[in-house]
């Protein structure tokens, strides 16, 4: 168990003022406190980027992976360790585009854990190109002459992909991205959380008051997350009224066992806590004689 | 005296494998040495398949260049394999192939086999046809039909006690037709002992050797040829109380790897060279972050697909070259299935010892050749962790475990997630004690000095090369990774045409302990490198570390591994000439047994 100031680490934040991520680093330091998770037991992972930064922010373990690859290393921490809070996070570069494979297969294994994405519709740490939620027409370093490219669209990949809790947030609105986390973090399963988060360096577009104007909360919509048709609705809404109304919050959820539980050599001691002291391998011996 | 030789040719999917692995198992249950070897196209149906089953009573290492009996399964068999057949060899042949259209040796026998016939009155069905032809080869080698019965028995239980049966009466009729009908071959083989031994491949003895050093986790994208270690890890996963993923593609393979290890876990992946090329910015972030992890990497020829069926040894600098920057890691080349075994330990300890990879080196020759052989020695292994840090002292409040503290062996304290006061970061980036990310000029330089500080106390662990036959010859064999299974059958070869010769053997390549390196090759008169690729890899990394060369290099990179039979010859050529002439041999199989009907004008 830990309050919100001893997850701090005393340590320089290397954000620019008024980065989105530190919406997200407060919401994600709100939950952990307010869910009781020791820090020992917790464990940040993150790809590359401005995002990737966040597990040097937390007083618990983390693992600053390479860019697009915190969800296999997350993956393998917790079947691995079955006793630990795994969340894995990244930015919209990192996961929906140089590790969108991995995005697409956590999907359908529904491992227990969270993947926190910072979208901010742009590369920041690289200095302004491109992303692949970056919208129609944008211009950046790398589209000079707007995007051409279809926005990628999380939500829906997600609902279809087979993800189990599937949200956004907005790093504007803290108290609800937290619950939105606490959620993740409890539900049994994948569960993402995109957060719409702005780049107050790189995205000239997508400000905190353009988000500001737009955004809506679904609960307060009366959205059920347990409808899947409503939820593939909603998670089109933003692009089909031509981003006028973007909902934030629960879209989707629902309970399929986990990845893990299929498991029997794991069902009662996680494999790290398997003895290795001396392995019997004489069956092994037999079936190959 | 050459050992005794059966091949097995069909069409591709005919199943070869199968029928060439019972011959090869009741040869094994029979206290016989066997070797076993597989040759196959990257096509599931329609090309040619071979398997080659070389037994003996004295030490087997290698498949041979000749057969004493070939199973022709179709006409491509005959064609293929019928001029490799010794003098008053057997070729048994499926009755429906017309033989005589390739205008067969007169130096040999021609058994014609009545498949259809005898799976009609056995009451077998036609995809036992193998099974008939394996009985009529085991009758042809005068070996006694019960041990096939009992492997027919393992091998189709699963499939019910009706497949058992008609395998059975199948492989009987086989064998009782040839002990009627096929006269006058004049070899013959007989079990020699009922100690029970196991028969497995190179892939195999990795996974085991793994498994008895507690690796837990085993991750994987398939790749021929390492796929068969994906295979045994999954059909075996609950019995051995493992857990293995297949991942979306290499790249998720390694980062899994890394991170289980992270964890606490034991883990490996497994894959070829072309799967590793995607592994390798992940390998360095193992370097990096110093989080262990080990790879298998079994090679086959390359750059690009290349030829994805076939063997080469050109992946000795990619392993040791993989991946941006400068780090250490230890890379093991076995060269039998012993050494398969107890590197593949010994790699776990290297990797948790060093906190770094570690690269255990097949290729498809070692990797997919099977082997009888006794149970491994397990009296050596030793379960090194290194330092794994518990029981910690309360970190003061806001601040972190010192997970790269400066340390004169260059090894830090590790903690494992779960454990109170270790929290920390591991990091890809650069990073000072703490996991900090870094880029002060001095906490660099500090970085980088206690990763290869490591190198002192490792390279102590590193023994030299292992010296196989006579003390003092006139001429050395060097060789490294598989390529000690012909050299040492080639041994006696060359001791009959007169030669004397011994083989220097590396199955550790890196790091080079050059005092070793240099004692042992000190001793050599004349040297000949046998390597399994275009351009002498060790023969380069020994230039570069040890300072040593050597009088010739024989290499061969057609797609097979070399047979004694050729090292032999060429060696034995270099001696008559009294080692003089060009320094570079280059071989390969232009003439022999190449699996291309075009070139026989069909």
């Amino acid at each position: 168990m830990a309050t919100v100031e001893e997850l701090g680490v005393k340590q320089r934040v290397q954000w620019c003022p008024g980065c989105g991520n530190m919406g997200v680093l407060a919401a994600l330091k709100g939950a952990l406190a307010e869910l009781g998770l020791n820090r020992h037991e917790t464990v940040i992972v993150s790809g590359i980027g401005c995002s990737g930064k966040m597990p040097h922010y937390l007083g618990t373990y983390g693992f600053e992976s390479l860019h697009g690859r915190s969800l296999p290393v997350a993956s393998a921490i917790k079947l691995a360790n079955t006793g630990l809070t795994v969340i894995a996070e990244g930015g919209d570069g990192d996961g929906y585009g140089i590790g969108v494979q991995h995005f697409v297969h956590i999907m359908r294994r529904n491992y227990d854990l969270t993947y926190i994405v910072h979208d901010n519709q742009v590369y920041g740490l690289t200095t302004g190109q491109a992303a692949p939620t970056a919208l129609l027409g944008m211009k950046t370093k790398t589209t000079p002459w707007g995007v051409v490219e279809t926005p990628f669209n999380p939500i829906s990949t997600a609902i279809n992909g087979g993800a189990t809790y599937v949200a956004r947030g907005f790093a504007g609105d803290i108290p609800h991205l937290k619950e939105l986390i606490k959620g993740a973090i409890t539900h049994k399963g994948f569960a993402l959380v995109d957060v719409l988060q702005p780049c107050v360096t790189f995205n000239y577009l997508n400000t905190y008051q353009w988000f500001q104007e737009r955004v809506y909360k679904l609960e307060a919509a009366g959205h059920d997350p347990k409808d899947r048709a409503a939820a593939m609705e909603k998670a089109m809404e933003d692009s089909k009224s031509d981003y006028k109304k973007v909902p934030i919050g629960l879209f989707y959820k629902e309970e399929r066992p986990t990845y893990e539980e299929t498991l029997p050599q794991i069902k009662d001691t996680p494999l790290v806590k398997h003895d290795i002291s001396n392995v019997d391998i004489s069956t092994a011996y037999e079936d190959l004689e | 005296m050459l050992a005794f030789s059966i091949k097995i040719g069909a069409q591709a999917g005919a199943g070869v494998m199968v029928t060439g692995r019972s011959l090869a198992k009741c040869f094994t249950r029979g206290g016989l040495n066997v070797v076993a070897y597989p040759e196959y196209p990257s096509i599931i149906r329609g090309g040619h398949n071979s398997y080659q089953v070389v037994v003996s009573d004295k030490p087997v290492h290698s498949p041979l260049m000749h057969s004493d009996i070939v199973v022709a399964l179709n006409q491509d068999a005959v064609l293929f394999h019928k001029d490799s057949l010794s003098k008053g060899g057997a070729l048994i042949y499926d009755s429906r192939i017309d033989a005589q259209k390739f205008k067969p040796r007169k130096d040999i026998l021609l058994f014609r086999l009545p498949i259809e016939d005898l799976l009609a009155k056995s009451g077998a069905t036609a995809k036992m046809a193998n099974t008939v032809a394996l009985g009529a080869a085991l009758a042809v080698s005068g070996y006694p039909f019960g041990l096939l019965e009992t492997v027919l028995r393992d091998e189709f239980t699963r499939k019910g006690e009706n497949i058992v049966r008609e395998n059975i009466s199948a492989a009987r009729a086989g064998y009782d037709h040839a002990k009627a009908d096929f006269k006058g071959f004049g070899k013959s083989l007989k079990p020699a002992s009922d100690k029970r031994k196991i028969f497995l491949e190179g892939n195999e003895a990795v996974a085991l050797g793994a498994v008895k050093a507690g690796m837990k986790f085993y991750v994987a994208y398939p790749m021929t040829p390492a796929s068969t270690l994906l295979h045994y890890f999954c059909e075996n996963d609950r019995k051995l109380d493992i857990v293995v993923k297949q991942t979306e593609d290499e790249i998720a393979a390694m980062n899994y790897a890394v991170g289980a290890n992270f964890a606490g876990v034991r883990a490996m992946t497994g894959t070829s060279g072309g799967g590793f090329s995607l592994m390798v910015e992940a390998l360095g972030m193992a370097a990096e972050s110093e989080t262990p992890v080990v790879v298998t990497l079994v090679s086959r020829p390359g750059p690009g697909t290349c030829m994805p069926t076939w063997t080469e040894q050109a992946e000795l600098r990619f392993a040791l070259h993989a991946s941006q920057g400068e780090f250490l890691r230890v890379i093991l080349a076995p060269g039998d299935v012993d050494e398969c075994f107890n590197l593949a330990w010994r790699a776990f300890n290297f990797a948790d010892k060093y906190q770094m990879p570690v690269i255990i080196l097949l290729d498809k020759f070692l990797g997919e050749s099977t082997f009888s052989t006794e149970r491994f020695d397990e009296s050596k292994v030793k379960i090194e962790r290194g330092k794994i840090a518990k029981d910690l002292p309360e970190l003061p409040p806001n601040t972190r475990f010192r997970r790269y503290a400066l340390s004169a062996d260059g090894v830090s304290a590790r903690p494992l997630p779960g454990e109170p006061e270790g929290m920390h970061v591991a990091t890809s980036y650069e990073h000072d004690e703490t996991g900090y990310s870094s880029e002060d000029f001095s906490v660099r330089k500090a970085q980088v000095d206690k990763r290869m500080a490591k190198l002192d106390a490792l390279v102590k662990e590193i023994p030299g090369p292992a010296l196989y036959g006579r003390k003092t010859a006139d001429v050395t064999l060097v060789c490294w990774g598989s390529q000690k299974l012909p050299c040492l059958d080639s041994l006696e070869m060359l001791a009959e045409k007169g030669v004397t010769a011994n083989l220097l053997h590396f199955s550790y390549l890196f790091p080079v302990n050059v005092k070793e390196v240099q004692k042992a090759l000190a001793k050599c008169k004349k040297t000949v490198l046998v390597e399994n690729n275009a351009t002498a890899q060790l023969a380069g990394l020994l230039k570069e570390y040890a300072d040593a060369g050597f009088d010739f290099h024989l290499l061969k990179y057609d797609g097979r591994q070399f047979f004694p039979e050729q090292i032999a010859g060429e060696v034995a050529k270099l001696a008559e000439k009294g080692f003089k002439g060009r320094k570079e041999i280059r071989i390969g199989d232009a003439d022999y047994e190449y699996y291309n009907t075009q070139r026989y004008g069909l």
